[in-house]
């Protein structure tokens, strides 16, 4: 049996906005392949420790390490060398640029200048923005630009840009949000596709989506991790139920 | 033939034309680093003037007319000067638009004091009678071969700006330009790619400078005041920000009535230009360059 090494790991993070403590001595980890589901209501914090993980937000005290390199106080761009990508709750794509574009703006980024510059025409890593268009059933709107997408497609141009670089870690912020039940479930094809080459960690309020998605659910209420376990263990732990699920 | 003869000379359009490629030079600096990358720099005619003393005093002061020699120096002090400001603004977190707009607005005010009280810059005279310039040993004679040199440069660093922006290099810019955090979640680096932007624009800006002294035999105080800076922005907010050629045409436009409208209405034709700048900023953010596409987007909205 191969043994999983541990990708994420994030210990006894604390998040204080003055005398607001928005995350509180929290700690999760996702190993290699593994999808990963933080769950809990709005204002719970789950948004507050994604932003930690991510580099927008460095946390108070505690420390997050990717394949053993602390990276609690890096910058968004060594996170994003380290192998980290994100899709944030509201698509933060460049909405007047082509898909084409937004897509190679992803495949580009860590190239270097001279490198980007010697380079013409952005006809390079065609091949691999066709792949991907096709993948994310896109590829009939490339020249379009992206601001002309529906709301679900421009949910799923992010997450493109996001798998376009081959992240060994993948965050994805409510990745289904507005979305119809067709497009929840392609997505979810999706999120478990990625989940080949990466660890994915999936932030959510909606408990039915990624209970069959998700390897391991952890549930986050009043800035604390109350439960940590398989989909099943979560359903059933009573104490998720009482501050949670009761109120959904 | 003095410089002071320039002015006064007979071939008045060939002046007019010349300065008009210059100042297109420094409008495509403040396009590439405003426009494209979205650096809201008004310390282009800072480093315009920086250009334009350090050529007039070499010139003047040391008999240097070599117009390789000219730019190549002014190129080294325009391009050091950038990079200090540049480093100073743009190395550590993020900052906003309106700092960097206020630093850039700092640097213009104190060039342009420094001219004007230095007297080693020559005061508020400036420097006066700088020589027709040289190429290979061989002197330009007339505004008309000044003319065509500026017009072969000019077209060069055209040609150069327009590839940049078309390479994969300007997606980059742009990305940093429409949201630099999300650019630096995908891993850019942003502070390099500002700072490579904002040196590249103080070369541009310093070899206009060096053209301007060459081409008018004369540097002032004023040209790395704050009216020229804000004037820059001006060109580039009529025209279009984001496209090259709009700011151009904007600028040419302007300096063409400018002559003819100092003279018919001195006092009203700058209080003409701030109401067209608010005009263009209120119903036309995206500037004159944009109208083709509204009457486009206007007439698919009455056939559907």
């Amino acid at each position: 049996m191969s043994v999983k090494r541990n990708l994420l790991e994030v210990k006894n993070v604390t998040k204080k906005f003055g005398s607001l403590i928005a995350v509180n001595n929290a700690s999760l980890h996702i190993s290699e392949n593994e999808i990963l589901g933080l769950l809990g209501p709005n204002g719970s914090g789950k948004s507050t420790m994604l932003h930690a993980i991510c580099g927008r937000n460095l946390p108070t005290s505690g420390e997050i390490t990717l394949f053993d390199q602390e990276i609690t106080m890096k910058n968004p761009t060594a996170r994003a060398a380290a192998g980290m990508a994100i899709k944030f709750q509201l698509a933060r794509i460049y909405l007047d640029k082509t898909v084409r574009e937004n897509i190679l703006i992803s495949l580009q980024a860590k190239e270097s200048f001279f490198k980007q510059i010697r380079s013409a025409t952005l006809k390079k890593h065609e091949e691999k923005i066709r792949e991907l268009a096709t993948e994310f059933q896109l590829i009939d709107y490339l020249h379009l630009p992206a601001k002309q997408l529906s709301h679900g497609q421009q949910q799923w141009l992010e997450i493109s840009m996001a798998v376009a670089v081959n992240p060994v870690l993948l965050l994805l912020d409510e990745p289904t949000a507005g979305m119809s039940p067709a497009e929840r479930k392609e997505t979810a094809v999706l999120i478990k596709k990625a989940s080949q080459h990466a660890g994915i960690l999936i932030v959510e309020h909606d408990l039915d989506f990624i209970k069959e998605l998700c390897d391991r659910i952890s549930v986050m209420h009043y800035g604390e991790i109350v439960a940590s376990g398989t989909p099943q263990e979560i359903e059933s732990n009573p104490k998720v139920r009482e501050v949670y699920l009761t109120r959904v | 033939m003095s410089p002071v003869l320039i002015f006064a000379g007979n071939d008045y359009l060939t002046q007019i034309v010349t300065r008009i490629l210059v100042y297109g030079i420094l409008v495509l600096s403040v396009e590439m680093s405003w426009g494209q990358t979205g650096i809201f720099t008004f310390g282009q005619a800072a480093l315009f003037g920086v250009g334009g003393y350090a050529t007039g005093l070499i010139a003047t002061k040391a008999n240097i007319t070599d117009i390789f020699i000219l730019i190549g120096l002014a190129l080294i002090i325009g391009i050091a000067i950038g990079m200090l400001i540049s480093l100073f603004l743009f190395s550590g977190r993020r900052v906003g638009e309106l700092y960097v707009a206020l630093v850039t607005l700092a640097l213009s005010y104190i060039c342009e004091r420094l001219a004007n009280s230095w007297t080693f810059l020559g005061s508020g005279n400036g420097v006066p009678g700088i020589p027709y310039p040289s190429i290979f040993g061989h002197s330009l004679g007339s505004n008309i071969q000044v003319f065509y040199l500026v017009l072969v440069i000019f077209i060069l660093l055209m040609l150069l700006c327009f590839y940049i922006v078309n390479s994969q290099f300007g997606l980059t810019m742009n990305a940093v330009r429409d949201d630099e955090e999300r650019a630096e979640f995908f891993g850019y680096k942003r502070p390099r790619v500002q700072i490579f932007t904002f040196i590249l624009c103080a070369a541009l800006a310093s070899i206009a400078g060096c053209l301007f002294a060459v081409s008018e035999g004369l540097v002032s105080p004023s040209m790395s005041g704050l009216a020229l800076s804000t004037t820059t922005v001006l060109w580039v907010v009529l025209g279009g920000r984001g496209t090259l050629f709009g700011p151009l045409i904007a600028m040419a436009v302007l300096q063409i009535f400018n002559t003819e409208m100092q003279n018919v209405l001195p006092s009203l034709w700058p209080i003409l230009i701030g109401i067209m700048l608010l005009l263009t900023m209120v119903f036309l953010p995206k500037g004159l360059s944009s109208i083709p596409n509204i009457i486009k987007s206007k007439r698919e909205v009455k056939t559907l």
